[in-house]
């Protein structure tokens, strides 16, 4: 078990209104149902975890709520608004980033580059002020330039600013990761497994980066993640999944207690 | 020793995001442009700009155009040749049918068509990738050369189907001599290469290179893909479409359709294989190196007294560009332009070890 950093004195974090809530969603490939009827709310400024065995569509979920997956049935309602069917790029732009289980980074580019991608949205200078780097374009790049300065201090990443991605190693590269996600200052950040394959000391700081995320910036935060002390440290609501159904939902301490879990975590006689 | 930043500190963004944040590049870059604009024409030949410089520096305009595509947005293209076609027969249309018209106007509006059809070929690219995509375009190269063979419209009912262009005339100023055309090329070229620099260095460029490096993370960061790879289209085929109007109207003077086959697709394609996809520098090494190395089989060994025969010479430069491709593939994929990368960074240590 990972003893946690825990912030002494008590943070200032307030769990508001719903922010996602995800309503009977039910998803398959051909015959394969990867989802059913599931339904869970994220709120507000919390670090939700989704958890699950190998397969039970702990991914999947997320690639609903960022529109990269079209779920057949059921509804998601973001900031009080029920969702249409939209593209990634549009879940993008209303706020929504994330990282992938295997590192998904533009490995031909620097760290520097591939954080400022995060920032394309915000960029709004034309093709022909482009074209020149006159004026407001030159502007709006320093501008966003030093915003993602911030970011790469805050990650303390400041060494490997003009490395090209494809050469730094692996945990430094979930890092240039969660970087870019942040770049965009997401309201909604999914995380797919930010921890998986690092040592004790990565996950310790990839932890630091997540609760520090979640209290500077108030960035509500949904993660899968496999290591159990680190789910029960840093979420404070868990949803279980197991083939696709919900099997248990609330505190960790609700969800570790619970026996549906426990069967699903350590197989059960049937 | 000489190559070496120690020192050169940066006190602001602007500065460490300049084009050459190394002041001894900038100094270089000032001298190949000091030689370029002022000691060439000192010294040059007509045949020196005719045979050699002329065709360079457009090939070079050329190539940016596809390395924009290709080596920056990662769609593989074969239509080259074809959207130069465009824009040299474009530009010979608006020439001889709005004779007011200024000639630069002329090739900024071949340019703009060249990228309209560009925009057209580049459709398929959303749903098709790789190979399948090159050789979607490859049927834009087959198309666009029937066209203007076989629509005689085009080619103004000349019975040949050859067309001449008329003459460089700008604001009554005739271009004639081969040193002026070489001055005006020049011109053009180092706008545009600076244009595009520009361009890979921003937003823009970056968004490219997002989406040839992984469209599906591109995407859910927030790039629309259609969009961008439909823009990398249009300024590549403009740029295309300028070589094209500059290849036919300073270069050729009179021209056929064949003169933009699929040989100059090719052709464009090894020159930024070889000189390196994804770097405007390496666009103008391998124009460089393809448009010199036939000339210097062709004069090097007369020189040495053992004349090689003309057909000697260009089965040997075709020998030559095939082993090369396949070593560049193998052994560096980002050619010329990472190999003076390297060189570089060596520089910077030199003498010491490490």
């Amino acid at each position: 078990m990972i003893t946690m950093y825990v912030p002494t004195s008590a943070p200032e974090r307030t769990i508001g209104d719903v922010l996602l809530k995800v309503d009977d969603i039910s998803l398959s490939f051909g015959g394969v149902k990867a989802l059913s009827n599931v339904s869970f709310d994220i709120r507000q400024g919390e670090i939700r975890a989704i958890i699950g065995p190998n397969g039970a569509g702990k991914s999947s979920m997320l690639n609903c709520i960022n529109g990269f997956y079209h779920p057949q049935q059921g509804t998601i309602t973001y900031k009080g608004v029920v969702r249409r069917q939209m593209r990634p790029h549009e879940a993008a732009a209303q706020g929504i980033a994330r990282t992938f289980q295997n590192i998904a980074l533009f490995k031909g580019m620097s760290t520097l580059d591939n954080i400022m991608t995060g920032r394309l949205l915000k960029m709004k200078q034309n093709f022909f002020l482009q074209a020149l780097h006159w004026g407001p374009a030159q502007k709006e790049e320093i501008e966003h330039r030093e915003f993602v300065e911030r970011i790469i201090d805050f990650l303390e990443i400041q060494s490997i600013r003009k490395v090209p991605v494809g050469r730094l190693p692996y945990g430094l590269q979930k890092r240039v990761e969660l970087g870019r996600a942040l770049a965009a200052e997401p309201t909604l950040l999914l995380l797919d497994e930010p921890m998986a394959g690092m040592n004790v000391e990565e996950k310790e700081d990839m932890c630091r980066f997540i609760l520090d995320v979640n209290e500077e910036f108030g960035t509500t935060i949904a993660l899968i993640e496999h290591d159990m002390g680190v789910v029960m440290d840093i979420s404070d609501r868990v949803v279980v999944l197991d083939y696709g159904r919900k099997i248990a939902d609330g505190t960790p301490d609700e969800v570790r207690n619970d026996q549906r879990v426990i069967d699903a975590y350590l197989g059960v006689q049937h | 020793m000489i190559y070496r930043e120690t020192g050169q500190f940066k006190i602001s963004y602007a500065a460490d995001q300049a084009i050459f944040p190394i002041r001894q590049d900038l100094i270089g870059m000032l001298l190949i442009l000091a030689v370029a604009f002022i000691g060439i024409p000192l010294l040059a030949t007509d045949y020196f700009y005719l045979a050699i410089l002329i065709p360079f520096l457009i090939l070079s305009l050329a190539a940016i155009g596809l390395n924009l595509l290709t080596g920056y947005c990662g769609q593989l293209s074969l239509g080259t040749g074809a959207f130069m076609s465009v824009g040299a027969y474009a530009a010979y249309n608006l020439a001889i049918r709005v004779p007011d018209l200024n000639l630069l106007v002329i090739f900024l509006m071949a340019g703009g068509i060249a990228a309209l059809v560009g925009v057209v070929f580049g459709l398929p690219s959303l749903r098709i990738k790789g190979f399948y995509l090159a050789v979607a375009t490859l049927a834009a190269q087959f198309f666009i050369d029937w066209v203007f063979l076989r629509i005689k419209w085009f080619t103004n009912y000349t019975p040949s189907g050859s067309v001449s262009a008329p003459a460089l005339d700008i604001f009554g100023y005739v271009f004639a001599t081969p040193r002026q055309h070489y001055l005006f090329v020049l011109v053009i070229v180092v706008i545009m290469a600076l244009v595009a620099k520009n361009l890979v260095r921003g937003r823009i460029g970056r968004a490219w290179m997002a989406v040839r490096d992984m469209d599906i993370a591109a995407e859910i960061i927030g790039i629309p893909l259609l969009r961008t790879k439909l823009l990398a289209f249009a300024v590549s085929s403009f740029y295309a479409g300028i070589a094209g109007a500059l290849w036919a109207f300073v270069y050729l003077g009179s021209w056929e359709p064949y003169a933009f086959g699929i040989d100059r697709s090719f052709q464009i394609l090894f020159m930024i294989i070889i000189g390196g996809l994804g770097s405007i520098l390496g666009c103008f090494l391998g124009a460089f190196f393809i448009s010199i190395v036939p000339i210097l089989l062709n004069q090097v060994p007369a020189a040495l007294g053992v004349p090689i025969s003309t057909a000697t010479a260009s089965h040997l430069e075709y020998m030559i560009f095939g082993a090369l491709i396949i070593f560049f593939l193998i052994v560096e994929p980002h050619g010329f332009a990472r190999l003076w990368q390297i060189g570089k960074e060596k520089l910077r240590l030199w003498p010491f070890p490490h």
